[in-house]
């Protein structure tokens, strides 16, 4: 097996993560693909799902769900600004994008410019581009790579920085988490945010997830989550904040409530799922 | 590029359309577009089909909000709306098309805009309403407690004066491609061209020859909509073997000073009301079996008059057999009215006329669709259901329906979502199907009750309205659900 040097600076700051995640050194050491921060079985896993992305009742019910919280977060994060952002012609880069189902709403609001979604499965992204052609208000306005974020091209000069880059359920996909997140960095505009929702690792979101909604109601196909590969909101915040020039982490807990759907619930960051979000220095 | 992609993106496509097409839509005001029929469909955020009040409130309310005034809207209806533009009656004539609006409905109104619109002469509050068993004589007086005495119950007023009000409103909004006149051919959905998918939108065909591509398809198209038919939604209910007999009347006094009073009587036939329009005028709903009212529509002036009269006053034995009568009913009242006991004061004024041409009757049935959304499909008003005129609600449901579609389009809108799928428009249904639901029922209940003449259910049932009377903050809380201004019980 090839073993890959890590560096220091990802030691420093993921000795929180490795220290409960056995499976995640085990990834460590896993031989690295051409785009180093997509793990090859989810794409896989997720190449599987792709036809069902965007059946309502299917098992993508529950993001759809999510996707209304996503925009009331990046809401949040700007109007944290002392500054509000400009109301138009903002650029969203969203990595992950699977099927499409932030990336095309992104891409409907009026204060949205361009959206560059990208995505490692083929499959899927075929699905989000057959899905967004039924949209004409779309067209023009979103763009779509099979890439990762590894295989695009960073951006020259600010006009092609990103307002937002979004990555949503995506953190707790990625195998490197440290890595990918310091490759993220150039994309984003001085000023810009980078804006996220994952799954903290406890114990309340190891049953919630892997054993109620994988398991036993089976809303979410098993073999989703990696319980490992959750990482707390601590984590991520000291993770942006050690010297690396990022300012006013924001931080939103939601909870599902079966039959009413995702709630904010304060201070629910630490046990399931959350939305976070930094803003880089200008 | 292939002559269909040239043609969408020269038609500027799109939910949020872009800020030429904003601009140009500003300044057509209400545009009526006469050229010809292209073969691609023009694509449109909002097809609404049926210019009636639910959908004319409904365009109304999309201009009329921020979020939503960028949607690109077309409203087809089959009739000319220049007789509704241009709605006016001479001073004392009244329509016989009235409705009473709640005080939620009118709130509405106003929030959109429109109710300046509407020429508040022919509109009539009443702050009381006198409700009692035909057979027993239980009464249930609705009157507010003195703290709130002077608050409207409803509004009454004629429906054509609601719709000229709003259209003059969207006149001033701009920005909806009327197509007046224009009955829709066919509804099918899209096909898949080079550059665009439109199999899942439906695609409305005008027998012009002009086509419609919807991200939603509103059906404010009645009873019989054609929209909810093309969406496959089934629409259960009955009918209720009754007909609702409507007259504009005019009475012998204007009625007490400190506010108008609402009538209505329980005949084991069916309700038969009496609402307040402004001055010594009054609108009649009579709903009772249809050979009564087959009959009642081919009597001379004085002798509907007098059968309107007796339906206030004698008892359901003397009045069927009135019904029974071919004519002279008004000599056959004189003499009854002399051996007939009531209390003058709650019972409404006598009728000393009615206004040309103003009897009408149709029958009365409740119908509700088995859901109100589909994908890119929503249903409003009476598309969505008819309810028994008894309880006044027609009306102010599909106003109710309109508020919270909007709501819903609104959010969506605000959240990038697509506002024609099925999910999108989820809240829409949750929030409105229980309530109509629960209210239709309810209506339906006290119909199919009053429509008992004999047996238990009748002390049973004054017992009832007896004891609903006695207890005030039952009564208030009924009196805040008419005025649509309660707690939501649901």
């Amino acid at each position: 097996m090839n073993t890959i040097p890590l560096r220091q600076t990802s030691l420093r700051n993921l000795h929180l993560l490795l220290r409960s995640a056995p499976r995640f050194v085990q990834d460590q050491f896993r031989p690295q693909s051409t785009t180093p921060s997509v793990n090859p079985t989810e794409v896989s896993h997720f190449n599987a799902l792709a036809s069902t992305w965007w059946d309502p009742n299917g098992s993508s019910r529950l993001l759809h769900l999510m996707n209304p919280l996503r925009h009331d977060f990046i809401q949040a994060c700007h109007a944290s600004q002392p500054v509000p952002p400009s109301s138009s012609n903002l650029k969203f880069l969203d990595i992950g994008c699977g099927g499409g189902i932030f990336a095309e709403s992104v891409a409907r609001l009026r204060s949205t410019g361009s959206v560059t979604a990208i995505d490692p499965s083929p499959e899927v992204l075929a699905i989000a581009k057959g899905h967004a052609r039924r949209d004409p208000g779309l067209q023009g306005k979103l763009t779509y790579l099979n890439t990762s974020i590894e295989g695009l091209l960073p951006p020259k000069s600010i006009e092609e920085q990103y307002d937002v880059l979004s990555l949503f359920e995506v953190i707790e996909h990625i195998t490197h988490p440290a890595e990918f997140l310091d490759s993220c960095t150039p994309f984003v505009k001085p000023g810009g945010w980078v804006v996220m929702s994952t799954i903290a690792r406890t114990w309340a979101s190891w049953l919630t997830t892997k054993v109620v909604a994988e398991d036993l109601i089976g809303i979410v196909p098993r073999g989703t989550h990696d319980w490992d590969k959750y990482i707390d909101e601590d984590e991520l915040r000291g993770h942006f904040l050690k010297e690396r020039g990022w300012n006013s982490p924001q931080v939103m807990g939601v909870v599902y409530v079966p039959g009413l759907g995702w709630k904010k619930v304060p201070c629910s960051e630490k046990a399931g799922n959350y939305f976070f979000g930094i803003r880089r220095d200008e | 590029m292939n002559p269909l992609q040239n043609a969408l993106r020269a038609r500027q496509l799109g939910p949020y359309v872009c800020s030429r097409c904003t601009k140009q839509m500003r300044h057509q005001r209400r545009c009526y577009v006469t050229s010809t029929a292209p073969s691609i469909p023009e694509i449109y955020d909002v097809v609404c089909v049926g210019g009636g009040p639910a959908g004319l409130s409904l365009l109304t309310a999309l201009r009329s909000s921020p979020a939503t005034s960028n949607l690109k809207v077309a409203l087809i209806e089959s009739q000319s709306l220049t007789p509704t533009s241009n709605f006016s009656l001479p001073a004392p004539q009244f329509s016989n098309r009235c409705s009473s609006l709640t005080p939620a409905s009118v709130q509405f109104l106003d929030r959109i805009g429109a109710w300046k619109h509407v020429d508040r002469e022919r509109v009539q509050p009443y702050e009381e309403m006198q409700v009692w068993d035909g057979v027993s004589g239980a009464r249930i007086e609705f009157l507010w407690p003195q703290g709130e005495k002077g608050k409207t119950i409803a509004y009454m007023n004629e429906n054509s004066n609601l719709t000229s009000g709003l259209l003059r409103r969207l006149d001033e909004l701009g920005g909806v491609n009327v197509f007046e006149g224009e009955k829709v051919g066919d509804i099918a959905m899209g096909e898949d061209g080079k550059g665009l998918d439109l199999r899942g939108w439906p695609v409305i065909s005008l027998k012009g020859g002009r086509k419609l591509a919807a991200r939603l398809l509103v059906g404010a198209d009645g009873q019989n909509s054609p929209v909810r038919q093309f969406s496959g939604i089934g629409s259960r209910g009955w009918d209720y073997g009754r007909h609702g007999v409507v007259a504009t009347l005019q009475l012998e006094t204007v009625g007490a000073d400190d506010g108008k009073v609402a009538y209505q009587r329980f005949l084991p036939t069916g309700p038969v009301a009496m609402l307040p329009l402004p001055g010594n005028h009054a609108t009649l709903v009579w709903s009772t079996k249809p050979e009564f009212a087959a009959h009642l529509t081919t009597l001379g002036t004085r002798d509907f008059m007098a059968m309107v009269n007796a339906a206030f006053r004698l008892s359901p034995v003397d009045l069927k057999f009135m019904h029974t009568m071919q004519k002279s009913q008004a000599g056959e009242l004189a003499w009854r009215e002399e051996h007939t006991t009531f209390d003058k004061l709650r019972i409404p004024a006598s009728v000393i006329g009615v206004q040309e041409g103003s009897i009408a009757s149709f029958p009365l049935k409740l119908r509700h669709a088995d859901t109100y959304i589909g994908e890119r499909v929503a249903l409003v008003g009476d598309a969505a259901h008819t309810v028994h005129p008894l309880a006044g609600q027609g009306l102010n449901q599909g106003q109710g329906d309109v508020e919270s579609l909007v709501k819903t389009i609104k959010y969506a809108v605000t959240h990038g979502q697509d506002i024609g799928v099925h999910m999108s428009l989820e809240p829409y249904n949750a929030e409105r199907y229980a309530q109509n639901n629960l209210l239709m029922g309810v209506v339906d209940k006290l119909h199919k009750l009053y429509a008992v003449e004999s047996g238990p259910v009748v002390p049973l049932r004054s017992l009832g309205l007896k004891a609903v009377n006695a207890l005030g903050p039952l009564k208030h809380f009924l009196m805040s659900q008419a005025a649509g201004t309660g707690v939501k019980i649901l």
